[in-house]
């Protein structure tokens, strides 16, 4: 199968699916953007108003951890059980295993599309200033993207392997969730070299504070953290691609016979 | 007709005039098993496939008969590519494209019919317009009227049939592998099926089929196979396999 087509694939699958999630809900599209705004609207409540955050700059702060960070838990969390949840079709043709989780890291993308577009607004709305400077959200968002895709096809190989892991990954994004610094700034924790390694860490946490760099900031974000980061995740996908497509048998044993 | 002793690959027993069509799949003392699991922590091998090897040339019409659970599912996925046998080889033509029909298991259950009808070409290596072109030919030999816009769930047994059938149909590939198609949906429509492929069995096509129809495969197929608890019973002239079958 040629790349071209292959990616057609992923894209029509993706658009499918959108299509018939947004038919299977009352509000169709509209859960796009309602979905993401009620998780924030949870955090808000529950750290504004119970717990009385110090910070002025809470909500933006909050928005812009809590969405991106979002986009990389579902994504990971659905491609990973795309594999099994595809058996049907596996059983059926021979297809690259990469497929299911691909086409569903793709859905989560242009529905992120519609909140980074959301987030914007709000930004705007709220006084900080649309800049140039917020061009380097396209560099970072793709390094995000890049991790997102490295999660999810190992995460789909190891619920094709052993179904428990889907137990696991879900524990994992909630352990990530509170690792991240979405609710919690990393730049404010009382032992700097305890922040350096928390960003080092979890490169998720790193991303985060990025998308605040760029969008509250208007700051570049650490270019070379950023570079190494976007090649360790592109080796790691490369690396992935490469073992389910000598394992496409194999998945689909395991997917048929799960 | 050949026993599974006398079956070997060299010796695939074919009649003159078939043996100058070339091989389109081959399978040589193929053999499949898999751990399964019983309950926690307990897994056991599971033999499905047992040391099978059979020709098949171009243009021939293969029937595969067996009880249930004999492993003739498994037998097409194997030639299907989807799995890979745990010994034993399966050659292709070279370039040739093998592609399994069955019904309803293939659908995205969420996805409406049209998009489960254009996703079913595009995976069998259509480009965009051409599973969009052949879209309203599958509606029409569905007969699924407005149904055909939505999602494959609320469908009934007999829909996913037709829809199943009808994208089918469409299917363009070296060696079809059948599995079950016939034996489902209502009379009139299973009249319409059986005549629709019928003349595209009698074609070119290279095909195997999967049947318990026993009266199906003597009228379609020219060569079967006897696949019995896991291990080849009989190959050769479907009338021949047919009586030892039966007998």
């Amino acid at each position: 199968m040629t790349l071209r087509r292959f990616w057609i694939l992923v894209d029509e699958l993706a658009r499918m699916s959108l299509r018939a999630d947004a038919s299977r809900f009352y509000f169709g599209y509209i859960w796009w953007i309602l979905e993401p705004l009620l998780y924030v609207g949870v955090f808000y409540f529950v750290f504004e108003f119970l717990l009385e955050s110090r910070r002025a700059d809470f909500l933006a702060f909050l928005m812009c951890g809590k969405l991106t960070f979002v986009w990389f838990s579902k994504s990971v969390v659905q491609a990973s059980r795309s594999i099994v949840a595809s058996k049907g079709l596996i059983s059926k043709i021979d297809l690259p295993k990469a497929l299911f989780p691909l086409a569903s890291v793709q859905e989560g993308f242009y529905r992120q599309l519609s909140v980074f577009a959301l987030l914007m607004v709000f930004l705007v709305v709220n006084g900080y200033p649309m800049q140039d400077g917020w061009l380097w959200m396209l560099p970072v968002m793709l390094v995000n993207y890049l991790m997102i895709v490295g999660a999810s096809l190992a995460g789909a190989c190891l619920v094709c392997l052993v179904f428990d892991f889907s137990l696991l990954i879900s524990l994992a994004m909630i352990f990530l969730l509170f690792t991240s610094g979405i609710f919690w700034d990393v730049r404010a924790l009382p032992d700097p070299v305890m922040a350096e390694w928390v960003v080092v860490l979890n490169p998720l946490a790193f991303i985060i504070d990025a998308y605040r760099q760029v969008l509250m900031l208007g700051q570049v974000p650490d270019l070379l953290h950023l570079f190494v980061l976007g090649l360790v995740s592109a080796g790691w996908c490369a690396l992935m691609l490469l073992i389910m497509r000598r394992s496409s048998q194999f998945l689909a044993l395991r997917a048929i016979t799960a | 007709m050949e026993t599974a002793q006398e079956n070997r690959p060299d010796d695939s027993g074919t009649a003159p005039q078939e043996a100058l069509t070339p091989v389109m799949l081959e399978l040589i003392d193929v053999s499949h098993s898999y751990h399964a699991r019983r309950s926690n922590f307990e897994h056991g091998v599971h033999r499905v496939l047992d040391k099978v090897s059979f020709k098949l040339h171009r243009g021939q019409t293969l029937g595969v008969i067996g009880g249930n659970g004999a492993g003739k599912t498994t037998l097409l996925r194997l030639m299907a590519g989807i799995l890979a046998p745990s010994s034993g080889e399966i050659r292709r033509a070279p370039g040739a494209r093998c592609s399994l029909l069955t019904l309803g298991l293939g659908f995205q259950p969420q996805l409406t019919g049209r998009d489960n009808a254009r996703l079913s070409a595009l995976l069998q290596g259509a480009s965009r317009q051409e599973a969009t072109d052949c879209l309203e030919a599958i509606k029409e030999f569905s007969e699924l009227g407005p149904s055909f816009d939505e999602p494959v769930k609320t469908y009934s047994q007999g829909m996913r049939a037709r829809l199943g059938f009808s994208t089918a149909l469409q299917t363009r590939v070296d060696v079809l592998l059948i599995d079950e198609v016939l034996s489902v949906g209502d009379r009139s429509f299973r009249q319409k099926a059986a005549k629709a492929m019928s003349e595209r069995i009698r074609g070119e096509q290279t095909v195997v089929l999967v049947s318990h129809s026993e009266g199906q495969i003597a009228e379609v197929c020219d060569r079967a196979v006897w696949i019995d608890g896991g291990s080849l019973r009989c190959f050769g002239d479907t009338k021949e396999v047919l009586a030892a079958y039966q007998g």
